[in-house]
């Protein structure tokens, strides 16, 4: 059954949108992971334009986030003021990010942005994690536990002035780093599409030394806030949201979450996390082979002032 | 509406074949299976039928028939790949237009069979025949070329140009139809439907004819709401997300 999709101007497949939405949402569940740094390059395979799926994916990690964030709300597990500082910086980033957006797709080289987003942060990402799954795959083999590493005390970026008391995750630090990492997440989820849990994560765990029990609560309850501003943003500067596919990727990511995640429960930790450091490479090794190799139509076209 | 539409062309036939040879000013009516085109959700792309009929001169009965449909015109911007430090990136950019967003044109025999490459720039038909105009000055005209190559290519992957020498068929030497597909991608706007007959390269009869394409239903309020109310369409977009998330949140905790 074909749905004709009113932003993206073309019909797709009804069945293949809840699929993919299934797919993903199946192994966000199973992962732990947002899935927007997947679906993104998925929609842009199956013919969706790169800007529109940015925009379209952006809109879907509001639902996502809003149902996964709902359950740490109620847990009390979210420092709701170190969360409005990262969302600040989130803001403002995502605002960045928009513009630089509308700005290369006046320019053409929107595409291109993307490309290049994705395929430098997924062969980062998906590398660190396929170093550190495959050492503690290792470590269990030989029968000793790998010890968290806990890289050097970078305090001094803590002591910054504008120092502001976060007494949930019982830290008195400066707001600077706070602002610079939602800045810099908020960019990048304007521009890919992503919530950024994956950056914003780690960073809050290593570089903001939060307890990890309020990390992930108050990851996506700033995520929700600032995708929902990357997509009024997107829609009044570029009209790339289109809610029909955003609404049929989140009924199938829906679904496809809960079974993920009954999944994942059974399977082991490090093993999960290499299958998905290999998925992440690959996509970002299709990405970048799309890149470097020549496309069979050196022209494409688009109506004037409708760039990318 | 259909049966109103058969009992019209039977009208209309009957007239024609009725009227005196001297006041007839054309030899060729037409007509189409649709008045207007919705695309709808489920939308997937459809045939238009065109059809009508053609009534012979002082030379003879008539052979040779061009049906052209042709969407709003628009002005593009058409980008060339070039590689660079390794990679394949837009390069040359040429604005060109205005040009429909969709043509095809089917005809009885090969266009070039019918009438001389100079009538049919006159009438612009055919896609190689159309003028394109290249609002950027100074391109080279072997890139024009190239570039006109790369447009009409694009578009005829997508199926919104089309050229059908065999699309019109003549039944029983008076009646001709001919079958266009629209894809699903197609522009909306106002088209315009052009009935060409010639006979020995001259033009002897020609009719045209509107047919609008929208969008409608909940596509349309979505695709109206994007572009005119932007704001609200976003807004919108978040709440209805906020909604999906706390609904999905709920239920399956209950379960």
């Amino acid at each position: 059954m074909q749905i004709y999709l009113p932003i993206a101007e073309m019909s797709v497949n009804i069945l293949t949108l809840i699929g993919m939405g299934g797919l993903v949402g199946f192994m966000s569940g199973m992962f732990g992971v947002g899935g927007g740094f997947l679906m993104t390059p998925l929609l842009i395979f199956v013919g969706i334009p790169p800007a529109v799926a940015v925009a379209t994916e952006a809109n879907q990690i509001v639902a996502s986030s809003v149902s996964g964030g709902l359950a740490y709300w109620q847990r009390r597990a979210v420092d709701v003021r170190m969360g409005v500082i990262l969302m600040t910086g989130g803001i403002a980033g995502s605002y960045a990010g928009v513009q630089l957006f509308k700005l290369l797709r006046e320019l053409g080289q929107v595409d291109l942005l993307i490309s290049l987003s994705y395929v430098l942060f997924l062969s980062v990402i998906g590398g660190l994690m396929l170093r550190e799954s495959l050492n503690a795959i290792a470590a269990t083999r030989r029968g000793q536990p790998l010890r968290a590493r806990r890289p050097g005390t970078h305090s001094w970026i803590l002591r910054l002035p504008l120092r502001m008391r976060f007494r949930q995750s019982k830290l008195y630090i400066s707001v600077i780093p706070p602002l610079l990492i939602g800045f810099f997440v908020g960019t990048m989820s304007a521009i890919m599409g992503v919530g950024g849990g994956f950056i914003m994560v780690p960073a809050m765990i290593y570089l903001l030394r939060m307890p990890t029990n309020v990390v992930i609560g108050t990851s996506l309850f700033q995520i929700i806030f600032v995708t929902a501003s990357v997509t009024i943003l997107h829609s009044v500067e570029n009209q790339t949201v289109d809610i029909l596919l955003a609404f049929l990727l989140m009924v199938g990511g829906v679904i496809g979450a809960q079974f993920g995640a009954i999944v994942g429960q059974r399977l082991r930790g490090e093993q999960l996390r290499a299958l998905l450091a290999l998925i992440v490479l690959s996509v970002g090794l299709k990405l970048f082979l799309d890149l470097i190799s020549r496309p069979d139509e050196l022209f494409s076209v688009t109506r004037m002032g409708f760039g990318g | 509406m259909r049966y109103g539409r058969k009992i019209l062309l039977v009208v209309m036939l009957t007239s024609f074949a009725l009227a005196p040879m001297a006041a007839r000013a054309n030899t060729i009516i037409a007509d189409l299976s649709k008045d207007h085109i919705s695309i709808k959700s489920n939308f997937a792309g459809e045939k238009l039928l065109l059809f009508g009929a053609v009534e012979a001169t002082v030379d003879g009965p008539i052979s040779d028939i061009i049906v052209i449909l042709r969407g709003p015109g628009e002005n593009f911007t058409l980008r060339k790949k070039e590689k660079k430090l390794g990679v394949w990136v837009n390069n040359a950019a040429y604005d060109i237009g205005p040009l429909p967003g969709f043509y095809a044109v089917a005809s009885t025999r090969k266009l070039s069979q019918m009438a001389p490459a100079n009538v049919l720039r006159e009438h612009s038909i055919g896609a190689n025949a159309m003028s394109i105009n290249f609002l950027s000055s100074n391109i080279e005209p072997s890139e024009q070329a190239e570039a006109i190559a790369g447009f009409i290519r694009l578009k005829q992957a997508r199926a919104l140009y089309a050229e059908a020498e065999n699309g019109v068929q003549i039944i029983g030497g008076r009646l001709f139809r001919a079958e266009i597909n629209l894809p699903s991608g197609m522009p909306v706007g106002t088209y315009v439907t052009e009935f060409f007959a010639f006979q020995n390269g001259r033009l002897v009869g020609y009719q045209t004819g509107e047919l609008p394409v929208d969008i409608v239903g909940a596509g349309h309020i979505l695709h109206q709401a994007a572009y005119e109310m932007p704001l609200v369409y976003g807004i919108g977009g978040v709440v209805m997300a906020c909604f999906m998330g706390w609904g999905v949140a709920t239920l399956f905790r209950r379960r």
